[in-house]
């Protein structure tokens, strides 16, 4: 009974450990299936993947709202509107990485390994001013609070640029009015 | 007749992935057993600052199996890879501070979308590893804002910022690569040399 | 006289007995799992027993929604069939017991007792998960709202989730996921269009209808959903619908003068509208505002689950089936059960975020029958068995049943607008949707949002 209360303890000391390790366990082959995977639709479904487990981590940090915009905006709008342009460029026609030089591919591990060990490095050699405090449950209220006075400006000009990028979004993928007459002719004929 | 062959084949092959898993999961171990036996040998030469990061054997192992399984044909690379990422993220943090976890994670992931933003020939692709990238950031940032900042949020409050720009980045991203595909045909990076020389 | 009464009669007395089988099988689980578990082991010594327990009131809204959404489902599907043969003067289905009562259980037994195909050249895996990925959200969608729609029950209390609305609104959007990994991994033309359509219609659609969930939340100044629903009680004045709670000052000044025992009408309108006409302004333009935006939210929330006139994706006489051409069994089965259950859960949350909750819609010094009224002559009469019901074994929580009456009607009603649109209105073309959608539905809801943002300065709320 005592080995039983032991082992309770010890998990419910490490509950977030294990949360962080299933989530990683979901996220770290779905990172990989993006860029790996043959079928490209498939990947760009596989991100869906990530930024789900990322949403669960922001769920375990504590960031409600954060993790429910990853779901909206992420998950949801920018990887359908990535899986809708995959579907408009003819995916089939690539045939990827088999035909890529194997210096630029080994090039690229190789930056990759040594930025992510140069990070993990610094990681641990640094002691890191955690704070006990306890999160306020309804952080959303910060958040707003935050976006309306210490951070107006640049909230005004993130609204800005969704504007402008907006505006240069729909003029790019706008098809010319010739090619669109000659389509509806062709299709008239 | 050539489908059924192709079957019968994949069939045989099944079996690959799990000796291969297993393969890893034992040279990992004997590599962190090796590891450390080279870490006291590297101690007793003196080179004690390289000496004090034992998991950097760990690491530069799991980099090899990682090549290996690179350079290896067939649809079982991404497990393999997986497994091996896996194990050496969790080799790597698992008596570390929670938060050195969340950020060798997000670490971990901003890497993954390094590599495929460099060696990925299709545009969207690189896409989708520039925003995996932006992703592992947001991380970052939301860990500090609980660990570091619990009281003003303001590692949330940027991540709001990052996912605001990465919505804009995608919508023009996606609308320039349409464009370019509109004209000439392929999504191919190597071939988006108009503007070389 | 009406020409098919005795079809009405029919379908009303179909609709009670199906109503009152879900709630009977909702609550006896939940009754069983929740409250005489938990009680049987309360005297229990072993700590094993007291974990048990607390599984058991844990996962109490877990079982709730589970059996709540196949049985309801099939409900929905007999409902729609009959509502729709009503409109069109046939008769609907009426062989399978009595009146085609059993109807769609026959139909839900079929399908799972057919063979599950997966057609050659498709994804396996993903036309696999397509149909989960479809289905799963609905059922974390309803959890939060459960204890919206029964008077905040400690039973479906579940950890505080200070975002409610965004969290069932999150879940309402993962769906069109399924849809575009079903229609790909089919590897067949019509299914591919009907996802391709789908997505491009669910991400035009969910701006303004979250944009109208926005603009009520800031009107209630929260995003739980339990406040949001709690804020609203006391008659139809109070909803949300009729101003966000701008008519509450109207509502106390009208109780004031019929008790004439509260305080004088003028100090009230002053409590609540202190800027005069001013005021009076505010409240006109926060009622249309509102009402407009209830418009906006039914027709978003129709395009979001793919209705009638919205049904795109699955244009039956364009695209054969859409994104479930090659679903057969148990598969075409999940995806035809979360089809229905978006439509209920979107109109519960039309429910709970415009019409009160589970509030009765009549305003309280209006109400000789108002239901604490109705209750205690009862109690009178049976208060031995009452008293044992309630009190002894907690079988009967009044708050509860009233308010998950009123949320079944009500949602009903809903349900019963949408079946009348479908039986009345013709499908959108692709380009109109997008018009519509992009060029209409989302400018107006930015100028109602900023119209609220200032007509809400001139009013006290919920004083």
């Amino acid at each position: 009974m005592e080995q039983f209360e032991l082992l309770t303890n010890w998990a419910q000391a490490n509950v977030e450990s294990f949360m962080l390790y299933l989530l990683a366990a979901i996220a770290i082959p779905c990172a990989f299936s993006v860029l790996f995977d043959r079928a490209i639709i498939r990947s760009g479904f596989f991100l869906i993947g990530v930024f789900g487990a990322i949403s669960g981590l922001f769920l375990i940090l504590q960031a409600q709202f954060l993790a429910l915009a990853q779901i909206m905006i992420y998950a949801v709008g920018i990887t359908l509107v990535v899986v809708i342009a995959l579907m408009l460029t003819n995916a089939r026609l690539e045939k990827e990485f088999s035909s890529i030089e194997p210096t630029e591919r080994i090039g690229g591990l190789l930056v990759a390994a040594l930025f992510f060990l140069t990070i993990y490095l610094a990681l641990r050699s640094e002691s890191w001013p955690v704070s006990s405090l306890q999160m306020r449950a309804d952080n959303v209220l910060q958040i707003g609070v935050a976006l309306l006075t210490n951070y107006a400006l640049p909230f005004e000009f993130a609204s800005v640029l969704l504007l402008a990028a907006l505006m240069g979004a729909i003029l790019l993928a706008k098809s010319d009015p010739k090619e669109t007459e000659n389509v509806t002719g062709s299709l008239v004929e | 007749m050539i489908k059924e062959n192709e079957n019968v084949k994949a069939m045989n092959s099944s079996a690959v992935p799990v000796s291969i898993a297993f393969a890893v999961v034992v040279v990992g171990m004997v590599g962190v057993y090796v590891c450390g036996h080279l870490v006291v040998w590297l101690q007793n030469l003196g080179l004690n600052s390289f000496a004090s990061y034992p998991e950097l054997f760990v690491f530069i192992a799991i980099i090899l199996l990682a090549m290996l399984a690179a350079a290896m044909p067939g649809s079982h690379r991404i497990s393999i890879i997986s497994i091996a990422a896996f194990a050496g993220f969790v080799a790597l943090t698992y008596n570390q501070e929670i938060l050195i976890k969340y950020l060798s994670l997000a670490a971990l992931l901003f890497s993954i979308g390094m590599y495929g933003m460099v060696a990925s020939r299709n545009a969207v692709r690189v896409l989708m590893s520039i925003e995996l990238m932006l992703n592992a950031v947001n991380l970052n940032l939301v860990a500090f804002a609980r660990y570091v900042d619990p009281v003003h949020v303001r590692g949330q409050v940027f991540a709001i910022f990052i996912l605001t720009v990465a919505a804009a980045e995608a919508a023009v991203g996606l609308a320039i690569v349409l464009a370019i595909y509109r004209n000439t045909a392929t999504v191919d990076m190597e071939k988006f040399n108009l503007l070389k020389w | 006289m009406i020409p098919n009464a005795a079809e009405i009669r029919k379908l009303s007395v179909l609709s009670f007995s199906w109503l009152t089988v879900i709630f009977v099988a909702v609550w006896g689980v939940c009754w069983l799992v929740g409250i005489l578990i938990p009680a049987l082991l309360a005297n229990s010594s072993f700590d094993f027993a007291r974990a048990v327990s607390e599984i058991c009131e844990a996962i109490t809204p877990l079982l709730a929604v589970m059996v709540f959404i196949p049985i309801n489902a099939m409900f929905m599907v007999l409902m729609e069939r009959r509502v729709l043969a009503l409109f069109t003067r046939r008769n609907g289905p009426n062989r399978v017991g009595p009146d085609g009562a059993l109807q769609t259980a026959a139909d839900a037994i079929k399908l799972l007792l057919k063979e599950d195909i997966t057609p050659t050249g498709a994804d396996a895996a993903m036309f696999t998960l397509a149909p989960i990925i479809f289905f799963a959200p609905s059922i974390f969608g309803a959890i939060p709202l459960l204890a919206a729609v029964t008077n905040n029950n400690k039973l479906f209390q579940i950890a505080d989730l200070p975002t409610g609305i965004f969290f069932v609104l999150a879940a309402s959007s993962i769906p069109v996921v399924g849809i575009v990994m079903g229609g790909w991994a089919s590897n067949n033309k019509y299914s591919l269009m009907g996802g391709l359509r789908s997505a491009a219609q669910a991400i035009s659609y969910e701006i303004p209808l979250v944009l109208s969930i926005i603009t009520i939340c800031l009107l209630a100044g929260t995003l739980d959903v339990v406040s949001i629903a709690k804020q609203q009680s006391g008659g139809i004045l109070n909803w949300n619908i009729l101003g966000g709670g701008a008519l509450t000052g109207l509502n106390k000044a009208i109780a004031a003068f019929i008790s004439s025992a509260g305080p004088p009408i003028a100090e009230v309108i002053k409590t609540y509208y202190p800027y005069g006409w001013l005021s009076l302004i505010g409240v006109i333009v926060l009622c249309l505002c509102t009402i407009i935006l209830f418009g906006i939210y039914l027709i978003g929330a129709c395009a979001e689950i793919n209705r009638i006139p919205f049904d795109l994706p699955e244009a039956e006489s364009e695209l054969v089936s859409g994104y479930n051409t090659e679903y057969s069994g148990i598969k075409f089965a999940i995806f035809f059960l979360a089809e229905f259950t978006n439509l209920f859960i979107v109109s519960t949350i039309a429910v709970v975020m415009f019409l009160g909750g589970g509030d009765c819609p009549l305003p309280t010094w209006l109400n000789p029958l108002s239901y604490p009224a109705v209750y205690i002559p009862l109690t009178n009469i049976l208060s031995p068995i009452l008293s044992l019901l309630i009190d002894k074994i907690h079988l009967i929580n009044p708050d509860t049943f009233w308010a998950a009456l009123w949320v079944i009607l009500k949602t009903y009603s809903l349900v019963f607008f949408a079946i009348l649109v479908r039986g009345t209105l013709p499908r959108f073309r692709i380009d109109q949707l997008m018009d519509f959608g992009w060029k209409r539905l989302v400018p107006i809801t930015l100028v109602i949002f900023v119209l609220v943002a200032f007509a809400r300065g001139v009013i006290n709320f919920h004083v």
